[in-house]
């Protein structure tokens, strides 16, 4: 039967994460949309091919969802070069590494979002990156000759980010600028799951469509302070202790094999808790309060 | 001790010194030295200059005191952005980074400023140790007007002969035209330098050179720590030590924390 009326694209957590299968590739935006990994963990999904940096990366690869990660970038910080889990799982031979670096990944995302079999990209010329990655090619310019590197398409099949503001029908609004390759992700991407801060009305959207910062997101999933322990733009600050906490449990385990900290952290905040909300009520009302902004 | 300042402060006070008003400053992450060299300039020499911390651009010289950013891109630094740029925006303007310095660390350095950050071990598959990613090294030292290699320790570990994998190209295998002949724009790293000593690249070979030594440190110690026959004119001139007023500017305005001035010798 065709529908009467335009769909709302609201979903709760659970449903959204149903989205995805194992084996996909899953890219995550900046601030990682942390209650939307969370459900990835507690789903159990494994051998994702995984598009991100830092430490929600590591945390999937900790969680044993991951086996090959495209990333330009996997710091740890907390006074610690590299992200454990990650660190481990390549020196061990757990996980293979697409190797790339910002520019290639954007480029990769762009000739994915435009139906391109390559774009070119300069910056990689002389460097290992064709030597380790097979599948960007050094390339003689048609029009000049220069040297170039063909990068391939990058495509997730889904895109999961977080942003402050979204309206029923999936017009997502950033505060304080989108996330460093959000609108990368979301363009290259089969579907693109956002979760926001808060729902607002559609009159709210067209009272300034320049607000819109991804027209027709897939699904739209409420999750106020869902981007925990990190960020969000307007909101909160990042959770430092929370996050500290997190790389020495995964540090401990990657390094000294103690991983009693790091099975407690998943099962904690990962495993146990049904829904974000479950979730918030263990980080508790006096944490998420304490991390305002001014 | 008869300094009263760390070598990591006098690595900050030095690239300070060589940063000139106007000039735009690409700073990533897990560099502090590098974030108060920036900082100390622009309170010091720099009122135009434009510095830019993972995509928020500031000019914050009005500032008595100026946060490091040591969260991400939350609103404790964001709030001090005149511009906020994704990726997209980014790599829009890529031609005019002539005009943009920049500034790498790397797991390892080898004596043509070639660096890694990918990892060491000869089996890519079984990496001895891996290090965090490229990052976007590879595309900003292609096309910045220069750069500088900073690093937190000087060890033959660090500064080998070759590195295992390259993942931001600097002079390759030597000589004037190595970036030339690839077609990379970017004028190539201008000076390596370390808790031990500040290095530059030689004009006809563009291999690593000692350029000079900090106050305390000998020839000697400095090859001892690395792993290839370092150029070394004579004589070797001395890293000039910080001022009274350097000092102060920085402790006072710049490194709050003290992240600097705690720090031990770092080699």
């Amino acid at each position: 039967m065709e529908p009467t009326e335009r769909q709302q694209r609201i979903f709760d957590e659970t449903d959204a994460a149903a989205w995805v299968e194992s084996g996909m590739t899953i890219a995550i935006g900046s601030p990682p949309p942390m209650a939307l990994v969370r459900q990835l963990i507690r789903r159990g999904f494994s051998d994702l091919t995984v598009i991100d940096s830092g430490l929600s990366l590591d945390l999937l690869i900790a969680a044993g969802c991951v086996r090959k990660v495209v990333s330009y970038y996997a710091g740890g910080g907390f006074g610690v070069a590299v992200a454990p889990s990650f660190r481990r799982a390549v020196e061990q031979g757990e996980i293979e590494v697409w190797e790339c670096e910002e520019g290639i990944l954007a480029t990769g995302l762009q000739a994915a979002a435009q139906s391109l079999p390559f774009l070119p990209w300069r910056g990689g010329v002389g460097t290992s990156l064709p030597q380790i990655n097979p599948d960007l090619k050094i390339m003689a310019d048609p029009i000049s000759g220069e040297t170039l590197i063909a990068v391939p398409p990058v495509k997730p099949d889904v895109t999961l980010l977080h942003a402050a503001a979204a309206d029923p029908y999936g017009n997502v609004q950033h505060l304080g600028g989108p996330g460093w390759l959000d609108l990368f992700l979301h363009r290259a991407a089969d579907r693109t799951i956002v979760q926001v801060e808060r729902i607002i009305a559609n009159e709210d959207t067209r009272a300034n469509p320049w607000a819109t910062t991804i027209p027709s997101a897939d699904a739209v999933v409420r999750s106020p302070y869902g981007a925990h322990p990190y960020y969000s733009r307007g909101f909160y600050v990042q959770d430092q202790e929370h996050l500290q906490a997190y790389v020495k449990a995964a540090n401990a385990a990657a390094r000294d094999n103690r991983s009693d900290d790091l099975a407690r952290y998943l099962a904690t905040y990962c495993r146990e808790p049904a829904t974000h909300a479950d979730y918030l009520e263990r980080v508790g009302i006096k944490r998420l309060l304490s991390l305002y902004e001014y | 001790m008869s300094q009263d300042y760390t070598p990591q402060e006098l690595m900050a006070v030095f690239i300070a010194r060589d940063l000139r008003d106007g000039e735009v400053l690409r700073v990533g992450v897990a560099m502090p030295v590098v974030e108060a060299a920036v900082r100390l300039a622009h309170v010091m020499h720099g009122p135009n200059m434009e510095l830019i911390f993972l995509g928020t651009r500031m000019n914050v010289a009005h500032l008595h005191s100026l946060p490091m950013p040591a969260f991400g891109w939350d609103r404790r630094v964001v709030r001090w952005a005149e511009s906020y740029s994704d990726t997209g925006h980014r790599f829009d303007r890529v031609k005019d980074w002539h005009r943009h310095v920049f500034f790498i660390g790397g797991v390892q350095v080898d004596r043509f400023g070639n660096s890694n950050l990918i990892g060491i071990g000869p089996d890519y598959r079984r990496l001895r140790f891996r290090g965090p990613g490229p990052v976007g090294t590879a595309t900003l030292t292609t096309h910045v007007g220069r750069y500088y290699i900073v690093l937190n320790s000087h060890t033959p570990r660090t500064l080998v002969e070759c590195c295992d994998y390259v993942s931001a190209f600097g002079w390759g295998t030597g000589g004037a035209d190595a970036r030339q002949q690839l077609g990379l724009p970017g004028g190539g790293p201008k000076y390596c330098v370390t808790p031990l000593c500040v290095m530059d690249f030689a004009e006809d070979d563009k291999h690593m050179r000692l350029h000079a030594l900090h106050p305390g440190v000998s020839q000697a110690d400095v090859q001892d720590r690395t792993g290839f026959d370092l150029t070394t004119p004579e004589p070797v001139s001395t890293t000039p030590p910080p001022t009274a007023e350097e000092l102060h500017v920085l402790r006072t305005r710049v490194d709050l924390a003290g992240l600097l001035s705690r720090s031990t010798k770092g080699e």
